[in-house]
């Protein structure tokens, strides 16, 4: 088998490119910088896919790979958080020194095991005919029980995400949105959480109307300083009519010595 | 250099561009280049316009005829803009992710066929920038790597609102390429070949929108999920994460992921045509015109039903309020994905019983599809329904004790000094309020 | 293509595929019954169904085993079903019987094992409450281990006896059958794509399973975690070697592979450098020193019903494709890649041996007694003969049935909060219960290999097999490595018979029905096969694998 100029081109331009990507994606301390760098691997890889006269099987690996797989790396590193980088701290002693040792031990094992091999006709087991078709008949006939298997390890995987992911119910009624309501508007949630603003259960427009509280009290930021009556009038129930240990209580005595003060001074 | 297959037949258009001389492709290039760019600033003036025709407003109308300037004066104004890189931006993949999503929607353009073989300048060429066996794929891939401009665009930013657009955009991208991947298999299936000139010469005899209506329906709404388009624009949702993925960018950036988003909508709208609407031929009536359907006339044709496409998008845009997200992730996932897989089960078992017993005719299929419809009818008739839920019925309405709940007959409001007399007495307005409220339900 | 000529093309025989079918498809349809079904009818459906499926297949393998019916190769090739590996579908299946028992069994616990996650939570909840409840009254026994006569029932819980059970996580059922089917299929695949695939459809279920017990939840997940990453490491290797025995012999077939090796010269260094990948993805499956790491933990976090799944139905699929690879693939090789398994070999006993001795937990001990067994099981596989062959065959049956019957008996010794793992633990069990000691003392001389139980035959078959092909130095370090095996074994024993029970100790619970089935069933076995072997090591000899 021959290889094009062009080809030769692509492989000498790609091939450094998809190389730089993986050493990026292992050097990067951002997890996101990792996983952008593994795109450009892959996507090199695609395009060599491409020039090695299987166009099929290069763009699949970018819809699949890059566009699929790599996204949802990308989706959950987001999730992790922006500034997230690997932790250097070495949990192991020396276990960073020993991987490199092994690592490089065991790259260079298989490099040596390849480069052997370099030069010796390797066994041609391409199929013959178009990318698709090609690939149709191995995938439906030479290797059907592998495809088929493949289906029970998606099931598998699929029924594992949701035994694992789904907590499920007690064996318990169904919560209707009628009690849901109740329970919020009555239960212990009721201190909790956003209440109508002040005001807005007021029946009048009138500046001497004082606003009430949710829970009935009057709110002393409504009470108007200037209809003095009304005011008097309106604190001495707030105190009486709010229950003991609740916040508009305190709020309403700070309120109230804070306005008394600014009256105070403005006077 | 092999010999021409006879027009018509698949592998043609392949063989024709092989031909190609360089300079003629580059013609091509930016011919395609200039086009997408013509039609983008056309389309936001288009969009302006129509969008404001629906809301009983004139739209731009000032800058050239019609206002046809609007958007070539609004893109150079964003050109001299401040181009500003928030400090907490990621500088490198900030300043990448627009190039990133505006340069694939480009490239899927090059696939698409924009009318059957002419002469120019002496050569014999098809108006198509380059035809490959597995073209659809192209806009596969082009679309799920130009998300990556709108995600990291989002993550790069260094900012919520960014972030959570660019989520929402991964998630949606996700669900919706699924879809869009699914509902092209029925097409491919038909037309036997991946290559888009192949499926538009494939359409010859009826276009494939009447064949396969659930691939195209399927189709339809996930290209307006695919291109952040409302009622899908989640990752740009104004009203919930300000501007979404490009908050943060401006000037000519922000100008960019304008245009790709523009360019994106082209792109799919020519897919969708070539796919289902026959691409460049003619429809019906004129069709049967002789010579209609060669030289350069074809391209109108390819044009105006791209247009239509694109007029639906700004339609639905002027209709539709925006999705809730889980509702569009339901839709995408329960509803189009099953009903692509069932459709795509439906037409190749239609196919392996044609291949096998010859020709099926219309009558037969439509038979078959009617008892089948009948069946499922009945059966879903005879399924007992879901226990009623006794829960509403009869059950008081909930009491709501001393919390006080506005009053739903909105009375008229009542004067200063009895209102004063009412709240001195304690709780009397809640009592009131909860009464009126009770008495509404009763 | 027609389907006719397409099934022609593919040479789908579904009598010799009946079992594998039958496996795969019950596992679907038992997906699919976890969707339909009311979730108080589950467990039992599921049960039922997934017994009858395994039953079947089983019945299935018989028949053809019994009917004369030639080695095939069926699939295009990717599926060899042969003497062997009819023997190996049997020894899978018929595991699969007390092991799907002891999976669906919850009459020890409340729910089993793996209640689901809401009874879990809200008996965790009861249990801290009651727990604060005793510190208060102290005067109320700890927990319900304190009846002196040893053996109580823990039907109802310490709460009231609740109106229905506790559901489980019945999707455990179709997770076993998924596993069973990619035994199944690893154990008969014919190319190493087929196997790759297989490997991953049986260990996903699996990683799947061990993080399920729910009362243990850390544990257990950690278990799962672990088993999970360390596997994918070694599917990572499994296939490196894979796509480098593919770009030696142009083929992933088995057979193709070994014509290519016995072909005209070409680098052996990728034929040697893939098969070292694919051996190092093998031995990770079947536990061989030093690729056990992963043993001991998942031994001890998964839930043990799933252990000993595990240990008996893994090991033998996994042996079954090593066995497969050497005699097809590289049988013609084996003088020059022998070495380096010796070692691997020697190795396994050694680490199994050694570190088998300082565990103080009795499913760590398993597992590194486990380790040591891969060791013996290997020397068999080395001897490429048909001795070797048979030997290996009959020891893996014998492992499987001994193992699973020692860990349903580990299932019912218990204290308070679960399972009683600790060797102490065990101090004194015959005057508590002289059944379960007398039970597990026998599988524990089973695995010693003392004569008159199916460890002794099996020892006996593996070791002469090695010696009849020249392995001696191999046979003796394994005789050393087994006496020194002995020594822990024996020491289990000792402390059964010879201690006096700690008064506060485990109690032994009374096992359900369905788990004395299995044990029942391990324990005879084991003892049959021990007596009479004759008729298990005659199927395990009847023929080699095809290629």
């Amino acid at each position: 088998m021959t290889t094009t100029i062009g080809e030769a081109i692509g492989f000498w331009i790609l091939g450094p490119v998809a190389l730089a990507g993986g050493l990026g994606m292992v050097f990067s301390r951002n997890a996101v910088h990792s996983a952008l760098w593994l795109v450009l691997t892959m996507l090199s890889l695609g395009v060599i896919y491409m020039l090695q006269a299987a166009p099929f099987l290069g763009f699949t690996q970018i819809i699949v790979y890059t566009g699929a797989i790599m996204m949802l790396f990308v989706f959950v590193l987001m999730m992790v958080g922006r500034d997230a980088s690997d932790s250097v701290v070495e949990v192991l002693r020396g276990q960073r020194v020993a991987a490199a040792v092994l690592g490089i031990g065991l790259a260079g094992l298989m490099i040596g095991a390849v480069a052997q091999s370099v030069g010796v006709p390797l066994a041609a087991g391409a199929p013959s005919g178009s990318n698709v078709g090609g690939l149709g008949l191995l995938v439906f006939q030479r290797y059907l029980l592998a495809f088929e298997l493949t289906s029970a390890l998606i099931i598998t995987g699929a029924v594992g995400a949701m035994v694992y992911t789904f907590a499920g119910r007690a064996k318990s009624k169904a919560i209707t949105q009628k009690e849901r309501v109740a329970e919020r508007l009555r239960g212990p949630l009721e201190k909790f959480g956003s209440r109508s603003g002040p005001g807005v259960f007021a029946t009048a427009d009138s500046v001497a109307t004082p606003a009430l509280l949710p829970d009935g009290s009057v709110a002393p930021e409504s009470l108007s300083a200037i209809i003095e009556a009304t005011a008097r009038e309106r604190l001495g129930h707030a105190t009486e009519l709010s229950r003991p240990g609740d916040e508009h209580d305190t709020a309403a005595h700070s309120h109230h010595a804070e306005r008394g003060e600014i009256q105070g001074s403005q006077t | 250099m092999n010999p021409l297959p006879p027009p018509g037949t698949p592998g043609y258009t392949q063989a024709l561009l092989a031909d190609d001389p360089i300079w003629l492709t580059i013609v091509k290039v930016v011919v395609v280049f200039a086009l997408l760019l013509v039609m983008t600033l056309f389309m936001i003036w288009l969009e302006r316009r129509v969008v404001g025709r629906m809301q009983q407003r004139p739209g731009p109308n000032w800058n050239g005829p019609f206002g046809l300037l609007q958007s070539l004066a609004d893109g150079l104004k964003l050109a001299f803009k401040e181009d500003i890189r928030p400090v907490l931006a990621d500088k490198a993949v900030f300043f990448i992710a627009p190039v990133i999503s505006t340069i694939p929607a480009f490239v899927a353009f090059a696939v698409i066929p924009l009318g059957p073989e002419v002469s120019i300048f002496g050569h014999h060429t098809a108006l198509q920038v380059a035809d490959l066996p597995v073209g659809i794929l192209v806009v596969l891939a082009c679309s799920s790597v130009g998300v990556y401009g709108i995600v990291l665009s989002g993550w790069a930013s260094g900012s919520p609102y960014p972030l959570l657009g660019s989520l929402r955009s991964a998630a949606q991208v996700i669900s919706y390429e699924l879809a869009l991947g699914l509902s092209i298999i029925a097409v491919v299936l038909y037309a036997g070949s991946l290559s888009t000139a192949d499926i538009v010469s494939a359409q010859q005899n009826g276009w494939y929108i009447w064949l396969l209506p659930v691939s195209f329906i399927v189709f339809a709404i996930s290209m307006v999920g695919e291109t952040n388009r409302a009622p899908f624009d989640l990752p740009e949702a104004e009203s919930e994460l300000v501007g979404g993925f490009h908050t943060e960018y401006s000037s000519l950036k922000f100008a960019l992921f304008f245009l790709a988003e523009y360019v994106n909508m082209v792109t799919l709208s020519a897919v969708a045509t070539t796919l289902f609407l026959g691409g460049w031929m003619a429809p019906w009536p004129l069709s049967l015109i002789p010579g209609v359907n060669s030289g350069w006339l074809p391209v109108v044709w390819f044009i105006s039903k791209m247009f239509v496409f694109l007029f639906v998008y700004i339609w639905l845009r002027g209709t539709l309020p925006r999705q809730r997200y889980d509702q569009f992730m339901r839709l995408g996932w329960k509803i189009l994905i099953p009903v692509s897989l069932v459709w795509i089960v439906a037409v190749a078992t239609l196919r392996v019983l044609r291949n096998q017993y010859g020709t099926i005719s219309a009558p037969v299929v439509l038979m078959v599809g009617a008892v089948v419809l009948v069946v499922a009818i009945v059966v879903a008739l005879m399924l007992p329904d879901r226990a009623a839920d006794d829960d509403d019925a009869g059950s008081e309405p909930p009491v709501v004790g001393t919390y006080p709940v506005p009053p739903l007959d909105l009375t008229v409001p009542t004067s200063p000094p009895k209102r004063r007399r009412a709240v001195s007495r304690g709780p009397a307005p809640e009592t009131a309020a909860v009464g009126s409220g009770q008495k509404e339900d009763a | 293509m027609g389907s006719q000529s397409f099934s022609d093309a593919l040479g789908v025989d579904y009598g010799a595929l009946a079992p594998l079918l039958i496996v795969l498809g019950g596992a679907c349809v038992s997906v699919l019954l976890e969707a339909v079904l009311p979730r108080v009818r589950r467990r039992s459906v599921q049960l039922v169904f997934s017994l009858a499926v395994v039953v079947v297949a089983l019945a299935a393998v018989i028949i053809r085993a019994t009917s004369g019916a030639g080695d095939v190769v069926v699939l295009a090739g990717s599926l060899s079903v042969d003497a062997p590996g009819l023997f190996l579908w049997g020894t899978l299946l018929a595991l699969a019987v007390p092991s799907v028992l002891m999976l669906a069994d919850r009459s020890v616990e409340p729910g089993g094992v793996f209640v689901a996650d809401p009874e879990a939570l809200a008996e965790a909840q009861e249990r801290v409450g009651a727990g604060s409840l005793r510190s208060t009254s102290s005067g109320l026994p700890s927990g319900t281990g304190t009846d002196t006569h040893g053996v109580v029932g823990r039907r109802g819980g310490a709460g009231p006896e609740p109106t229905t059970p506790p559901e489980m996580h019945t999707e455990i059922f179709p997770f076993v059958l998924f596993a069973l089917g990619g035994m199944l299929a690893f154990s008969a695949a014919n190319d190493l794509l087929t196997m790759f695939v297989a490997l991953e459809v049986l260990s996903l279920p699996l990683y799947l399973l061990c993080g399920l017990a729910r009362r243990r939840r850390l544990l257990s997940q950690e278990a799962a975690v672990k088993y999970f990453l360390l596997g994918a490491f070694a599917s990572a290797f499994f296939l490196y070697g894979v796509a480098l025995l593919y770009g030696y012999a142009g083929s992933v077939r088995l057979a193709d592979i070994a014509a290519s090796a016995a072909g005209p010269l070409r680098s052996d260094a990728l034929l040697f450098a893939g098969l070292a990948l694919l051996v190092v993805g093998l031995m990770f499956k079947a536990s061989v020193g030093p690729f056990h790491t992963w043993t001991p933990d998942v031994y001890q976090g998964a839930p043990t019903p799933v252990t000993a799944f595990m240990a008996a139905c893994t090991k033998v699929a996994a042996f079954g494709a090593i066995l497969r690879v050497f005699t097809v693939a590289f049988g013609t090789t084996a003088l020059e890649w022998r070495g380096v398994l010796w070692a691997v070999a020697i190795a396994s006993m050694v680490i199994g041996t050694v570190l088998g001795i300082t565990q103080t937990d009795l499913k760590r001990m398993v597992a590194y007694s486990s380790v040591a067994h891969a060791g013996f099981i290997l020397i068999g596989c080395l001897a490429i003969t048909p001795a070797g062959l048979s030997g290996t065959l009959f020891y893996l049956l014998a492992y499987g049935f001994t193992t699973i019957a020692i860990l349903g008996l580990v299932s019912l010794v218990r204290s308070g909060d679960g399972e009683a793992g600790h060797l102490s633990g065990y101090a004194g069990l015959a005057q508590r219960s002289p059944v379960v000691a007398a039970a597990l003392s026998f599988c524990l001389l089973a695995l010693a290999g003392v004569p008159l139980t199916s460890g002794f035959t099996a020892k006996f078959a593996v070791f002469s097999a090695g010696l009849a092909d020249g392995m001696a130095p191999l046979v003796i370090v394994g005789l050393v490595c087994s006496a020194i095996a002995a020594f822990f074994y024996l020491r289990v024993i000792v402390l059964m018979y010879f201690s006096d029970p700690a008064p506060d100790g485990p109690t032994v619970s009374l096992p359900g029905p369905m788990t004395t089935v299995a044990i029942t069933l391990g324990v005879a076995v084991t003892l049959l096969l021990g007596v009479l072997p004759t008729a298990a090591l005659e199927w395990a000899g009847a023929g080699t694998f095809l290629g």
